[in-house]
């Protein structure tokens, strides 16, 4: 049994942030569900599809970008059911259009955007703050501190996006999403949301002439009705205190700060916990700072909360001094460690010794260690892909990049990748650079989830504009990186259910190019003279789709049901030059180096290897040897 | 407060998550409070994963005071009770959450980071990395945990069973072994190969 679906209220379950808020949406009877995967949201699209029997009547779904997944929402919205939206927080940048109009329209039923952040971009090629959209969204943001209340105030949205007729946000970061922990459980409705019906309300859904600005000036009223009850709705909340320097903090940072001051021996500062963070009601932020010397804002990334408030005390003519940016950082994660440090050094305090000595040590001792890289898993398509490019090319070539789990191809041994910015960076970027250079060959990556994101607009353009580029599309099936969900690709999940994949080739050849090859990334020499022909046939667009399915799903789906010879490859001493070829240039982890009784050798690691057969392949002294033996009967599952 | 943290770390694919779940679940079997942040390194290999377990417990007749019970995901420096690292590198790597009295429980078998396998950066020695464990901390136990369960069990899947048996034996931890036991029960098929990597690791950290 699920845990999310139990009907216990008061049970107490181990559960991550983003099952927290799945449940949040369940207690909350949501009807509608969708998201683009992105770290560190993903699981909660994975767990509303996990929950699909249990839950029949919610919709849940993997759309093909964010702006799509958004405009879905707000579609079910309008019909009358209460839904979700959510992405990572670059998502928001593509859901921006579809969010700027959310509050304009309003909503039928509650719409909650859930954002996953990312500071310290640990997951991202960015980690922006996407709490200033607000300001010009008009949408309010809830930040919970703990995984219970990421469940509760997620219920909570539904009734405030009702009550407020505006969508509301849930921003949670990777440090809240990913934690595990206790979770109390609420109550799931006794009656199942009915389906819903389309209600025509041409004053908010049509933004032609004046509506537009009349729906802007509602959207805003909508938020001064909200901001005037915030100090009724029990979101924002003070621990008092008898000291003078006061604390405002938010999200998980809230719990960070009370650890903090803890360690300090701080016991009297007032703290301020802001639970809404936008908007900020003046008269709560006053009567905080009132009386106080200062007032620090403990907010991760930017200075959001800090800007408000400043702003507020200002028009209210209170002159307590708010510190934020200027002590905490406005970039990275912060966590325990750095707040007690800068709130040590702002207010002359001891760290606490313990604290002091662990740092000194670790500095001493742990200083030099050898770092870890990411690197492709063993077997992994794109680790062949990327060695035969680099071999084809000698790396004399512009490499695009783009967002996948190629972006790896950054890394020792590969080397072959030049930017990664956003999603389709890759050709987009390049097609433009092209105009203006000559004489360089120019090889773009994209993934197959990536290019069905954002990715068809950038080649049709690259074809129009007769951009002498190769395309290397490495499609394995799945979106791989944010955790297998499926892809426009996928033509099989893993429980046997077929999808309805999209024709590349088929898309391809329809929007103008005239040259696409597919290659077997494990076939290494074909692999290598397809690339080298492409590179050759100058002129336009060249595509070669690099088609192997991602080596986890692949030994999931062989786990279930094996082949009917089981097949080993193994390296022979005697033949085995050194030449480095698997061990460093391809760098498969499963190929390992030991030492023996007359020096050290290569090998391969048999419980590793995923028989993908690229080393054999490319190994020039035919040193690796394959061997096929039948299962035995009744192994294989007919 | 009755507080203990425990900091788990490992490399992609080596299960610090799962068995940091298994111990969080165990405080759910005993209804202490628990959270605790994780670290994961992506769906690749090579990555650093951590998971942070942190228990909470008032103590009889306290009343709960947000400011001493409010407890983040994340263990501050210095601040763990136990580690349990599943590869060498990686305890000494994560060496400022320990203070003089932390319990280290290490896994000796190295996996080699890609900068080591370019020849660019040299992998330190068991001996090196247990000698500046042991300036941090006098109780650091390295056992050749890989090793155990191959020699016993003919595969790798035992090794987390095994370190759970270590912890249980060197901690004490907040949860008792039948918790553990119970929890690994529901979770995980062949319980009683399970229940003997268990015994195994108990015996050797007892040994």
């Amino acid at each position: 049994m699920n845990q999310l679906a139990l009907n216990e209220k008061g049970r107490t379950i181990l559960a991550m942030g983003n099952d927290a808020i799945v449940r949040g949406g369940l207690e909350a009877g949501l009807g509608y569900f969708s998201t683009y995967p992105g770290t560190p949201a993903s699981e909660i699209g994975e767990g509303y599809l996990a929950l699909r029997k249990e839950f029949p009547h919610i919709h849940a779904e993997f759309s093909v970008n964010e702006h799509v997944a958004a405009h879905g929402a707000q579609g079910a919205s309008w019909a009358g059911v209460r839904s979700m939206v959510a992405m990572k927080h670059v998502g928001m940048n593509v859901a921006a259009e579809v969010l700027h109009f959310a509050g304009y329209t309003g909503v039928r039923s509650g719409l909650v955007v859930v954002i996953g952040s990312d500071p310290g971009a640990t997951s991202s090629t960015s980690e922006q703050d996407d709490r200033w959209y607000s300001l010009h969204t008009h949408l309010p943001i809830l930040e919970p501190s703990t995984i219970q209340e990421a469940k509760d105030f997620t219920a909570l949205a539904f009734e405030l996006s009702e009550r407020y007729n505006l969508p509301v946000i849930l921003n949670a970061p990777s440090k809240l999403c990913h934690n595990i922990g206790s979770l109390r459980l609420g109550a799931l409705p006794d009656v199942l949301p009915a389906g819903g019906r389309f209600e025509r309300n041409p004053n908010r859904y049509i933004n032609l002439f004046g509506g537009s600005v009349a729906n802007h000036r509602r959207a805003m009223e909508a938020v001064e009705n909200l901001r005037k009850d915030v100090p009724t709705l029990g979101l924002n909340r003070l621990l008092p205190g008898s000291g003078k320097i006061g604390f405002i903090s938010s999200s998980v940072n809230y719990p960070y700060l009370l650890e903090a001051l803890f360690l300090l021996g701080i016991t009297d500062a007032p703290v301020l916990k802001i639970g809404l963070s936008f908007p900020l009601n003046a008269r709560e932020i006053e009567s905080f700072a009132e009386g106080l010397e200062r007032v620090y804002v403990v907010e991760e990334l930017e200075g959001f909360i800090e800007f408000q408030a400043k702003r507020l005390l200002y028009d209210s003519g209170l002159r307590t001094p708010v510190i934020g940016k200027a002590v905490f950082p406005a970039y990275g994660e912060l966590d325990v460690d750095i707040i007690t440090g800068r709130i040590a050094d702002e207010l002359g305090v001891k760290l606490p010794g313990r604290m002091t000595r662990a740092n000194e040590l670790a500095d001493r001792l742990a200083g030099d260690l050898p770092p870890r890289q990411g690197a492709f898993c063993t077997g992994c398509p794109h680790r062949a892909t990327l060695y035969s490019i680099v071999k084809a090319t000698g790396r004399d070539a512009v490499f695009a990049g783009d967002i996948g789990c190629y972006t790896l191809s950054c890394l020792p041994p590969f080397r072959a990748f030049d930017w990664v910015t956003c999603m389709n960076c890759g050709v987009g970027i390049a097609q433009g650079l092209l105009q203006k250079i000559e004489g360089e060959d120019l090889i773009a990556y994209v993934g197959d989830s990536t290019f069905f994101h954002s990715g068809i607009p950038g080649l049709i353009n690259a074809v129009q504009q007769n951009a002498d580029l190769v395309l290397i599309i490495l499609d394995n099936k799945w979106v791989a990186m944010t955790g297998h969900q499926p892809s426009p690709t996928t033509d099989t999940t893993l429980d046997g259910t077929r999808m309805r994949p999209v024709d590349i080739k088929g898309l391809l050849k329809s929007i103008g190019v005239s040259y696409v090859r597919t290659i077997k990334p494990f076939n290494i020499k074909a692999s290598m003279a397809a690339i080298k022909d492409a590179i050759r046939a100058r002129g336009g667009v060249r595509v070669l789709i690099a088609e192997e399915e991602c080596a986890l799903q692949y030994g999931r789906r062989i786990a279930r049901e094996p082949g009917e010879y089981e097949v080993y490859y193994q390296i022979d001493a005697e033949r085995c030059q050194k030449c480095n070829e698997c061990y460093i240039e391809l760098g498969c982890p499963a190929i390992r180096r030991e030492d023996t009784a007359d020096g050290w050798r290569y090998y391969i690691e048999e419980a590793s290897c995923l028989r993908c057969g690229a080393c054999h392949d490319l190994c020039l002294n035919s040193a690796i040897l394959r061997t096929e033996i039948r299962r035995p009967v009744g192994a294989v599952k007919s | 407060m009755i507080a203990y943290d425990i900091l788990i770390c490992g490399i992609g694919g080596q299960g610090a998550i799962s068995l940091g779940t298994v111990l969080k679940l165990a405080a759910i079997h005993e209804r202490l409070e628990v959270v605790g942040a994780e670290r994961r390194g992506g769906a690749q290999r090579e990555g650093i994963v951590t998971s942070n377990v942190r228990y909470r417990k008032l103590e009889p007749g306290e009343t709960p005071d947000e400011r001493l019970t409010a407890v983040s995901g994340l263990i501050p420096s210095g601040g763990a009770h136990m580690m349990i690292s599943m590869e060498p590198l990686e305890a000494l790597r994560h060496g400022r959450w320990l203070n003089e009295s932390s319990v280290v429980i290490a896994n000796d078998f190295p996996l080699t980071p890609v900068s080591v396998r370019m020849g660019e950066r040299e992998y330190p020695t068991l001996e090196s990395l247990k000698e500046r464990l042991g300036k941090i901390t006098p109780h650091v136990h390295v056992f050749p945990i890989d090793e155990l369960s191959r020699r016993h069990f003919k595969s790798l899947r035992q090794v987390n069973t095994i370190a759970l048996g270590m912890a249980s034996a060197l901690g004490p931890l907040p949860v008792s072994d039948e918790s553990i036991l119970a929890v690994i029960r529901e979770q995980f098929p062949d319980f009683e190969t399970n229940r003997e990597a268990f015994a195994l690791g108990k015996h050797t950290a007892l040994a």
